[in-house]
């Protein structure tokens, strides 16, 4: 019986191929919202999201506004429960909303190597730590970016020397580059010189996070410069706060593209059903169950969706392995990531939508009065 | 014991506002291997007669018995399953799938029994066999003339090995030489396999070809057998 459902796809190839080539476009828009979303749950639940504590400047939001002296580092180790505390100065080509932010994050090297997430793929640490101007660039930015270790890099006031490629286990990372703090700090128009525009504080196991937040605020509130500090989850869910809106209202399209292949394959199954009511009679009258002819309409809904479904899905994860593409606002980027969960959740959207988009024509398939549809012939 | 029993059976439809009663009470005997043909003028319930015999459509009252099982009683996945088995149907414009070949109509009875791929393989071919079909088995039904796609529903009708074979117009649509070839394969499939048919048709000479010949005339059948059917009755 599955020759003849695939044989009647076969018959009408052209409908049935705009209808796959719908699904897929749709499925396709659907795995990027969902890739979106995931970037956003990750970087605001991840591991090291409420481990981590950002110290950022009081009522500050965009890094080029946020300047802490770079000795509160000092002050804050010594609040109980604080593991290590990295001053950052931040730069960023674009404190809006944009899709292709650079950011640069002023570390010590060695602070970096230590407790970065992050595993060079190509270049040297011992070049990034010794010459001034070298710079390690995160996967994500070197891809969008055309970046090869050797390269010279220049954007703004900014130009590095590409000393090293790497890849990290928090996605987000991969769309930063690091370089010392001093280059940053004393990079022509910056003005920083002893200042940074955050202290990234990593707790011990047992601490409290917003314990510790407080007592931080409560040590540099006698300072020059009041603090703001914050899970390092928060902090981004605050920094991203346009784009967390946009993103919440991005799933609604997400949602939008499954109505979409829902109403596109049943449209086509319908169709499909209609215009061969007398075959099913035919069908029937040789003794085929009304729930068989139920479940061959089903198989051909389902086949449309799946095909569709798992094409569109597949282009969307090749698309977000090979763009390294990154939404980011006020130094802070989600990165789009494909993902085994991705394919999974396209796959089983796929199939529900399969299911349910061939309910309406399958019923009536099944339940076609035999003696009417075949008089009608 | 009759074959196939129809008892006291009738069947209205609505028209608009008026109520059509095409078969009132009418009772019917058939019994294994007759040749029956069934004629009447347009609207006298043979086609009507047909449906229900072959279960695809069910008397208001009255009792349809088919080799011992009341179908009247059947719900509609059993009756689906009872045609599988029992019933062959000869369309009157040969209603094949287009999509499948000449081999996979014949074919698709056999997939709703429960067949080895061997045993299947085997039916079809000797039912492909027996309407002479066997060098068009991979042709697609666009790819023959009337008669052939005729032939094939015939072989779809066959293949099953079902107790009963009706056939509604089998050469309404053909032309006089093709009807002719049907008539002729119809009456061998009868008298060398001792299939059962049922006919329901218009016209007199293919009505001929039966052994027992019934018009249908105001709910009353009118019985026109030859001599031949009547020496072997008796």
């Amino acid at each position: 019986m599955w020759t003849y459902v695939l044989k009647t796809l076969w018959r009408h190839r052209t409908r049935s191929l705009l209808t796959v080539s719908g699904a897929a476009v749709a499925m396709f828009v659907f795995g990027c919202v969902a890739a979106v979303q995931e970037g956003l749950q990750r970087l605001t639940t991840g591991e090291d999201a409420n481990q981590s504590l950002i110290v950022f400047q009081e009522n500050r939001f965009c890094p080029t506004s946020s300047r802490l002296p770079q000795d509160y580092s000092r002050k804050i180790r010594e609040v109980p429960g604080v593991r290590n505390v990295i001053p950052i100065q931040v730069w960023t080509n674009n404190c809006r909303a944009s899709l292709d932010i650079v950011v640069f994050h002023g570390a010590e090297p060695d602070e970096v190597r230590e407790s970065r997430p992050i595993t060079l793929t190509s270049g040297s640490w011992d070049e990034f730590r010794t010459r001034r101007d070298a710079a390690i660039v995160g996967d994500g930015v070197a891809r969008r970016r055309g970046l090869q270790v050797g390269d010279q890099f220049s954007i703004g006031e900014i130009s590095v020397h590409v000393a090293g490629i790497f890849s990290s286990t928090v996605p987000s990372e991969e769309n930063l580059i690091y370089t010392s703090l001093e280059f940053l700090q004393y990079t022509r128009g910056s003005g920083a010189a002893g200042l940074v525009t955050q202290h990234e504080v990593v707790l011990r196991e047992d601490a409290d996070p917003d314990a510790v937040a407080a007592q931080i605020d409560e040590v540099l509130r006698a300072g020059p410069v009041a603090t703001t500090t914050r899970r390092k989850g928060a902090f981004q869910t605050s920094t991203l706060s346009d784009l967390v809106d946009l993103i919440g209202f991005a799933h609604w399209l997400g949602y939008a593209c499954v109505g979409l292949v829902l109403s596109l394959v049943a449209t086509t199954t319908m169709m499909s059903v209609q215009d061969r009511i007398q075959e099913y009679a035919i069908l029937q009258t040789i003794g085929v169950r009304p729930g068989r002819a139920l479940r061959l309409v089903l198989g051909e809904s389902l086949i449309l969706c799946l095909l569709g479904g798992i094409t569109g899905t597949l282009l969307a994860t090749v698309a977000l392995a090979l763009g390294g593409f990154a939404i980011g606002a006020e130094g802070a980027t989600i990165a789009f990531r494909p993902s085994l969960n991705l394919v999974a959740t396209g796959a089983i959207v796929s199939l529900l939508v399969g299911v349910a988009s061939g309910i309406a024509p399958a019923l009536q398939a099944a339940s076609v009065p035999i003696v009417d549809a075949l008089r009608d012939a | 014991m009759p074959l196939v029993e129809l008892n006291q059976v009738s069947k209205r439809f609505r028209q608009g506002d008026e109520t059509i009663t095409p078969l009132d009470r009418v009772s019917l005997q058939i019994h294994e291997g007759e040749f029956v043909s069934l004629m009447g003028p347009s609207g006298t319930g043979k086609s009507t007669l047909l449906n229900l015999v072959s279960g695809i459509d069910r008397p208001d009252s009255g009792t349809i018995t088919v080799d011992g099982t009341e179908i009247t009683q059947l719900s509609r996945g059993k009756l689906a399953d009872w045609r599988a088995a029992n019933l062959g149907y000869i369309f009157q414009t040969h209603n094949l799938i287009p999509v499948l070949t000449a081999y996979e109509n014949v074919e698709l009875p056999t997939l709703l029994l429960k067949l080895s791929a061997a045993e299947r393989r085997e039916r079809v071919e000797l039912a492909l066999q027996a309407v002479a079909l066997t060098d068009r088995a991979d042709h697609y039904p666009r790819q023959l003339s009337g008669g052939q796609e005729q032939r094939v529903g015939i072989a779809r009708a066959i293949v099953a090995h079902p107790k009963v074979v009706v056939a509604d117009e089998p050469t309404g649509s053909l032309d006089v030489e093709t009807s002719e070839q049907i008539q002729q394969l119809l009456q061998r499939l009868n008298q060398e396999l001792n299939i059962t048919l049922l006919m329901v048709t218009h016209d007199q000479h293919v009505a001929s070809i039966a052994a027992r010949r019934l018009t249908l005339d105001h709910g009353t059948f009118i019985e026109t057998t030859s001599k031949e059917y009547e020496e072997t009755r008796t």
